[in-house]
């Protein structure tokens, strides 16, 4: 998966490479403690709303997955406001241009 | 005489057939109602195919129906409750329980009984003086047609879901304990708690499928070793604690099979419980992904997973074999069944 997503996201700008890099070291860390990590990863670094712990053994690790799925449920009812639109008070309606998030996330319009 | 006695038994028995082919119920039609983001979806049981679209206001939460059934009413946005014909398939009132100032937001929502009025756990908010206020968390009787609190009794934090029993002569309010209030006489009264959170209980009761199963809510819990199963009884108020055996599988939603000897859950996976020998059956992987809601067809020969993400997977429940997926144009929250 991490080397699919490689081969399609490249980072352009100082800040991402420099992230890239951290994220590289990190991997090498990771692995040196004998296994990939994991959930939860965190929901600011990355478009990930799988947020919820899964303490399954196999893939996938943690939950929601795809996280695209859980977006409409969480952001709503505010659940995590720092990551998706807060339904309850600045963004009551960002259902309306993204009714269906896997489809049309590129719509999606919030601070 | 003889011939004439039957002759006239065999018009008797003319009538007796007609009658009971007249008596007959015709045989039940499913409608399942995605809800979702500004509208919901209409699949027919018999087709397990998407025969209407419901625009409406907000994204979809809670939905209670009229006793007759012509009626679905669906919050929205947390604070509007639409009422939704089922029998034209579309939005034919909107109330909003915000107003006087008051920010409100829905948090549970059933039916009172009389048709006319609901019960909505509430949260609220204003501001005063250029502060927040925050209200105190209510049960409040709403009407229906205006939007507006006939009663209220004030709850502990957390309410999440909402039970009528007993005929209207109480509600239960499912949140960190379980209140019972008293719906019978001129106030709201809350008048037992029924522990949870002293039993180490972890629920989220968005999910429940009292009307699909004749009357017997259910929904799941955790503790810090297994899940198990509550239900609530709507027509006696009884409520059962159903412990699982074993390492717990992970689920939003259940719901129970007709029969009730079998339960099944949703999440990432569709995981089949025995009732009668309180352990887990097979496990399904949900190739569509993370799902919140789980349904039956009325017989219980499908299972019907979905919302979360715009989809829903038809199983057959007797092989667990996917039937049929059905790709919808929105997210949603649930996918509720009437049987007409």
């Amino acid at each position: 998966m991490k080397k699919t997503k490689k081969k399609l996201i490249r980072a352009l700008n100082l800040k991402a490479k420099a992230i890239e890099r951290l994220a590289e070291g990190e991997e090498e860390t990771v692995l040196a403690q004998g296994g990939p990590p994991n959930m939860p990863q965190g929901c600011t670094t990355v478009f990930d709303t799988g947020w919820e712990t899964n303490p399954r053994p196999t893939m996938p690790t943690g939950n929601c997955a795809p996280s695209a799925r859980d977006y409409g449920g969480c952001a709503g009812d505010c659940w995590w406001p720092a990551q998706v639109p807060d339904g309850l008070t600045n963004h009551a309606d960002f259902d309306e241009s993204c009714p269906n998030v896997a489809r049309d996330w590129r719509n999606m319009k919030y601070d | 005489m003889l011939k004439m006695r039957g002759k006239a038994l065999g018009l008797v028995g003319i009538v007796a057939a007609l009658a009971t082919a007249w008596g007959r119920p015709a045989q039940a039609k499913d409608r399942f109602y995605h809800l979702g983001q500004g509208m919901i979806q209409v699949i027919d049981g018999d087709r397990d195919a998407i025969v209407a679209k419901i625009p409406l206001r907000g994204w979809t939460r809670e939905a209670a129906v009229t006793s007759d059934k012509k009626f679905m009413y669906v919050t929205a946005s947390r604070h509007l409750i639409h009422k939704v014909s089922l029998a034209e398939d579309k939005v034919v009132a909107t109330v909003d329980v915000s107003g006087d100032g008051w920010d409100r937001f829905i948090y549970g929502f059933t039916m009172a009984g009389d048709d006319r009025t609901a019960y909505a756990a509430m949260m609220s908010r204003t501001t005063r003086d250029g502060e927040a206020v925050v209200g105190a968390p209510v049960v409040a009787q709403v009407d229906l047609a205006s939007g507006k609190i006939v009663r209220s009794v004030e709850v502990p934090w957390g309410v999440a879901r909402l039970v009528t029993v007993k005929g209207g002569q109480q509600v239960y309010a499912i949140g960190k304990d379980i209140y019972k209030i008293d719906a019978a006489g001129g106030a709201l009264k809350v008048v037992e708690t029924v522990p949870m959170f002293e039993k180490k209980w972890n629920i989220l009761p968005f999910w429940e499928y009292g009307w699909e199963s004749g009357g017997l809510a259910a929904a799941n819990y955790y503790t810090p070793d297994i899940m198990g199963l509550l239900t609530v009884d709507e027509k006696t108020g009884d409520i059962t604690d159903i412990p699982i055996q074993g390492d717990p599988v992970l689920a939003y939603s259940v719901i129970l099979a007709p029969d009730r000897k079998t339960a099944y859950a949703v999440m990432d996976d569709l995981s089949v419980i025995d009732l009668e020998n309180r352990k887990y059956g097979p496990v399904v992987p949900l190739e569509q992904g993370t799902s919140y809601a789980v349904n039956l067809s009325s017989d219980g020969k499908k299972i019907y997973v979905g919302s979360a993400g715009a989809s829903v997977t038809i199983f057959d429940a007797a092989t667990l074999k996917r039937l049929k997926v059905l790709q919808l144009a929105s997210d949603g929250m649930d996918l509720r069944r009437v049987t007409f």
